[in-house]
């Protein structure tokens, strides 16, 4: 039975709207969807999106979810909102009216992060649901065409999810065709008559939008399979921003409902609750980085050295890479207890590298801001098309060595879009390794 | 101000990705399928045990860093200490606590799913579409159950078939007539007594349960040239079409005969446990299950399937003798196969222009190939295989679902 009404919600909302306010905070309007444990469900495994294209993972997603909840071993999330104008955010019915003012008052912090960090200057919040729609409609349609169907939808989809994360890293890079980038190189000739770029070579730089590059020059993909490639980029970079942040993000959010619930003199019965769940919300994981943990309690520091003002300019410029290099010091990282492991074939198990003392804080730290968001996924880019219109995809190794097995299948994924013959070049064990 | 909504879906907006979703583990089931078959553990187990099949093909492939000592991860130790160079356990981020957003987290997250089915499951994937061919209702119907069965009510009965029910309802139904039309008047107290008209009786039918009946022969060689591997592969086949016959059929009667140089009707037990010895002659069991149909299975009432298994090194001098027989056999079966467990045989059976080995050497005591040995009974089986008698050759463990599909393969396979 829950202990609440919507009237209760609307009461609170009100309370929570006045103090963020007050706070200086700017956010997209919020819309609420009351929804039941299976809709949240549903609603985790398409990423929130209330509109996303089919596929089978999401499917496997869900499943996971599903049973990880029946196990016990995961509660479902407290929050989930969607960086769009206005905000969606899902409420699950079977919550009790605490973790209701939480969420909502977490939500605002989540809203007002997406509406002015520079990362998500380039996200389109207005029509982000409309597009995920249209996006969902063509994959349905083609799914639902006889000439087609869910076979060769999924081959090509199963393929660009594959490369869906090689992409460009940051926001505001935008995709230039074969002909908007011989422009500029003429131009660039025009002013430097010294500058000579062999003009044959494709792509005249190395593109890192491999998703894109192939779509543009693969000489055997169909109009609908290059559309569908373009989907899958398209999604992708609505999710960029949220993986250059999620530390921040959810770091911010938690100061945020901190700050709120502090100050809307809740009654005993919800306060105490409120506590338990926040301590829950922002406890470490042993051995695991718990974002909610690290983005607390540095932006709890900044705060409580800097002041809130210049909280609120960090959580403007700032992305999880800048924010950890900028702002974690030997003291933060000791009173977080970080260390960094790694599998030794030698041992045959996973030892401790560096911990926090004087020696090693500045090793753990840097092998952390690897491990952060994209950090985690290797880039792959487009070296050039060569002799037979082969594709030479080049990996940026920066130390860490590929999983050959999945880089094996991804290559043939990568095959399947491309058509022709494909190379990638990367290091393994310190010896040049090719495909 | 925020807006509250209550969301009504009716629709599972899952509903369709999981789906396909379990289709596709499905097929990852029945593509592993020929693994787990044969797996030892299965071999001689009920229906209920659990079998965990490793499903690939379910991974979301990636370019992701593998998991070595350049690969480092950065984790908290709460309130632990520790030093360099201690070890931990495996806490490679397991994943749970990703809070689903799926925000870049680059981990393999090794979906390698261990579906855990049972062997009836199991048997239900692998069986679907496989059936006992020429199932023929034989003339004298097997009668399973005599059950009666409730079926109406009628005005004559003997008593103790009384509905009290239907009863009661007429007289009530009369009353009701007699007070409309006046003829009884409930306010004085009048006795309405039951009339002979009221009574109903249940009406009871007999309901003849009609089916039709097989029995399957299963005939394995148990002789000293039996290895542990040819023996195993034997087995493995009999447990399948044992599990396939128990999946599709409720009522089949299954014979169990083992042989060396004799035959023995064995129970099922020391069918799939017995130990091997002695010498070969095929025509023992056959010749013993020829008597079993005479004296118990009547092939007029009785659908009657044999399959042998053995690895086909029969005396020679039996082999004339044999083939009668297996003719005899075929002409009372619905079905006969033979299987030779013969693991040289690498699939290329089929392929008559490859009768030599890839290194060069003939194929060594592979009855099927020595071409220069006409009188095995591989190839002395040719002339009476067809529809009704089939011949499928085992090499290993892989071999085994394609020679069950061979002989099952129903209509698909026709």
């Amino acid at each position: 039975m829950s202990d609440w009404t919507e009237k209760d919600l609307l009461h609170w909302d009100q309370k929570i709207a006045q103090v963020a306010e007050n706070l200086g905070l700017d956010w997209h309007p919020i819309d609420y969807e009351i929804i039941d444990y299976q809709e949240m469900l549903g609603a985790m495994a398409y990423v929130g999106l209330p509109t996303h294209y089919r596929h089978w993972s999401y499917g496997k997603e869900y499943e996971r979810t599903h049973t990880l909840y029946n196990l016990g071993q995961t509660g479902l999330p407290y929050e989930m909102i969607i960086n769009s104008n206005p905000s969606i955010a899902y409420l699950m019915r079977e919550n009790a009216l605490h973790t209701h003012i939480l969420t909502m008052a977490h939500c605002i912090g989540h809203s007002d992060f997406f509406k002015n960090n520079r990362m998500f200057a380039d996200t389109n919040p207005n029509n982000i649901i409309g597009s995920f729609k249209a996006a969902a409609k063509y994959v349905r349609e083609l799914i639902e065409d006889p000439s087609i169907g869910i076979d060769k939808v999924e081959k090509i989809l199963d393929a660009a999810h594959s490369i869906k994360y090689q992409v460009p890293r940051f926001p505001g890079i935008k995709y230039k065709t074969r002909e908007e980038k011989l422009q500029i190189e003429k131009e660039l000739i025009d002013e430097l008559p010294s500058y000579t770029p062999n003009l044959e070579k494709v792509p005249l730089h190395p593109e890192y939008n491999v998703l894109k590059f192939i779509s543009e020059h693969s000489k055997h993909l169909k109009e609908w399979e290059r559309n569908l490639i373009l989907i899958v980029e398209e999604s992708s970079k609505y999710f960029i921003p949220q993986a250059l942040t999620k530390i921040m993000n959810e770091g911010w959010a938690c100061t945020i409902h901190y700050r709120i619930m502090n100050e809307l003199n809740l009654p005993d019965n919800l306060y105490l609750p409120f506590i338990k769940l926040h301590n829950q919300v922002i406890r470490p994981h042993l051995g695991q980085i718990n974002p909610y943990h690290l983005g607390y309690k540095l932006f709890k520091k900044l705060i409580d050295e800097r002041g809130f003002e210049e909280a609120m300019m960090i959580r403007e410029t700032q992305n999880d890479i800048t924010f950890l290099r900028c702002y974690l010091d030997q003291e933060f990282m000791q009173d977080m207890n970080y260390f960094s492991y790694s599998f030794k074939k030698k041992a045959k198990g996973t030892t401790i590298d560096d911990i926090t003392d004087d020696e090693g804080w500045e090793a753990v730290r840097d092998e952390l801001i690897k491990n952060v968001g994209l950090n985690r996924i290797p880039t792959v880019f487009v070296d050039e098309i060569g002799k037979n219109n082969t594709l030479s995809l080049v990996h940026e190794h920066d130390g860490r060595d590929l999983d050959l097995a999945y880089a094996r299948k991804a290559f043939d994924y990568v095959k399947i879009l491309w058509g022709d013959e494909v190379r990638l070049a990367t290091i393994v064990e310190n010896e040049i390794w090719e495909f | 101000m925020s807006i509250f909504r209550k969301h009504k879906s009716i629709v599972d907006r899952a509903a369709s990705d999981r789906m396909r979703h379990k289709k596709k583990i499905e097929k990852a089931i029945k593509e592993s399928i020929r693994d787990v078959i044969a797996e030892e553990s299965i071999i001689g187990q009920n229906g209920k045990k659990k079998i965990r099949i490793p499903v690939r093909g379910l991974k979301e492939y990636r370019f992701v860093y593998g998991n070595n000592e350049n690969n480092k991860n950065v984790g908290s130790a709460g309130d632990h200490k520790i030093k360099r160079g201690q070890k931990i356990g495996p806490k490679r981020s397991d994943g749970a606590r990703d809070q689903g957003t799926g925000k870049g987290s680059n981990e393999k997250g090794d979906h390698y799913y261990d579906v855990e089915v049972t062997l009836e499951e199991l048997a239900e994937y692998l069986f679907g579409d496989l059936e006992l061919p020429d199932l023929e209702k034989k003339q004298f119907r097997f009668i399973s159950q005599e059950s009666i069965k409730r079926k109406g009510y009628r005005f004559k009965g003997i008593r103790p078939r009384l509905s009290k029910k239907e009863t009661l309802k007429r007289r009530i139904r009369r009353r009701k007539m007699a007070e409309k039309i006046g003829s009884h008047d409930p306010a004085d107290n009048e006795r309405f007594p039951f009339h002979q008209n009221d009574l109903k009786y249940h009406h009871l039918k007999p309901k003849i349960k009609e089916n039709s009946s097989a029995v399957i022969f299963f005939l394995m060689d148990v002789s000293g040239s039996m290895s542990q591997e040819r023996k195993y592969l034997a087995r493995s086949f009999f447990f399948l079409l044992y599990q396939f016959l128990n999946h599709k059929y409720d009522k089949v009667e299954v014979v169990f005969i083992s042989h060396s140089t004799d035959a023995a009707r064995v129970t099922e037990d020391d069918f799939f446990k017995v130990g091997t010895h002695g010498g070969t002659i095929i025509s023992s069991c056959l010749d013993l299950e020829l008597n079993i149909i005479e004296k118990e299975f009547h092939p007029n009432s009785w659908n009657i399937y044999t399959f042998y298994c053995g690895d086909g090194e029969n005396w020679t001098s039996d082999n004339e003798m044999c083939i009668e027989l297996f003719k005899k056999i075929k002409k009372v079966n619905q079905l006969t196969g033979y299987c030779e467990i013969n693991e040289h045989y690498s699939g290329m059976v089929d392929d008559t222009t490859e009768a030599i080995a890839p290194d060069g050497s003939p194929w060594p005591s592979f009855s099927a190939w020595k071409n220069e040995e006409m009188d095995n009974l591989w190839s002395k089986l040719d002339p009476i295989c067809d529809n009704k008698f089939k011949k499928a050759m085992v090499g290993d463990t892989n071999h085994i679902w394609k020679a069950f599909k061979s002989l099952f393969g129903g209509k698909n396979n026709e």
